[in-house]
């Protein structure tokens, strides 16, 4: 398992479209439609995360 | 005589001199490393999100920002588009010297500098104008909490950059990955340090 600058720069840009479409529901809407967005993220950030753990964890297995 | 071959194989690939250090097979010691110290990095950032929303969710006070204290949302954004961008120069900067262009990574180092010390100057003056300290109530304090501990974090990732801007202008780096490590490692802190500006604008300015 190898962690690259290129991988890292992919999530940067992932993570600011997130934040500029939160920005730009929270001023057209309420803050409140944007914090619950931004949980529901939250959420799919970390289930992608574990998911991910888990398949590096059985690619290193074998 | 089969087992013979195999033992007397054996003995010609044993390994001499002190034992090798135990290490993982899993992971490397770098990507371990990295890691455990963006987790730390994260829990770290945690703990003041959490005291952060404790304090709007829990505590609920009628108005956020308290009356009669603002907080600037533009110049936030523009300081925002300042890291933002900052994150295109270093990863230019990157991609110059794996394709063996010099002139591109220092250009991309000296600019990822320039901005990171823009944010950070932008941020001062920000403290200066804004009307309230980090002991005007609660907001004050976590205000200033959040946004010091990473401007804390920009200025080391800028001191990363420094001993990286010299050294590529003193002729070091080459397209190798191993002989670009002192560029990728402050790379990949400078992103973490942008994502995490990111969600520090988007909780503190915007919501």
């Amino acid at each position: 398992m190898k962690i690259s600058e290129e991988g890292v720069f992919k999530w940067v840009v992932i993570v600011g479209a997130v934040v500029a479409f939160l920005v730009a529901v929270t001023l057209l809407t309420r803050p409140l439609v944007g914090a619950i967005l931004l949980l529901l993220f939250v959420i799919a950030g970390c289930v992608h995360a574990y998911r991910w753990a888990v398949r590096k964890r059985r690619e290193s297995r074998n | 005589m089969e087992s013979a071959t195999v033992t007397a194989g054996h003995g010609h690939g044993e390994h001499h001199g002190p034992p090798e250090a135990n290490q993982s097979s899993r992971i490397d010691r770098q990507t371990l490393g990295i890691l455990l110290f963006i987790i730390s990095e994260v829990m770290v950032f945690g703990a003041f999100f959490a005291s952060y929303f404790f304090l709007r969710v829990v505590v609920n006070p009628s108005h956020w920002p308290p009356e009669p204290y603002e907080l600037p949302v533009a110049v936030a954004g523009l300081n925002t588009a300042i890291l933002v961008s900052s994150s295109f120069t270093v990863h230019y900067a990157l991609e110059s010297i794996r394709r063996g262009n010099r002139t591109g990574m220092k250009l991309g180092l000296l600019l990822t500098w320039m901005l990171g010390a823009t944010f950070l100057f932008i941020q001062v003056n920000e403290y200066a104008h804004i009307g309230f300290s980090a002991r005007d109530l609660a907001f004050g304090t976590i205000f200033y909490s959040l946004t010091g501990l990473h401007g804390a974090h920009v200025f080391v990732g800028l001191l990363l950059l420094s001993f990286a801007t010299i050294r590529a202008f003193r002729g070091h780096f080459g397209p190798e990955a191993k002989d670009h490590l002192g560029v990728e490692v402050p790379g990949i802190y400078w992103h973490f340090v942008d994502i995490m500006w990111l969600i520090v604008f988007l909780t503190v300015y915007v919501l």
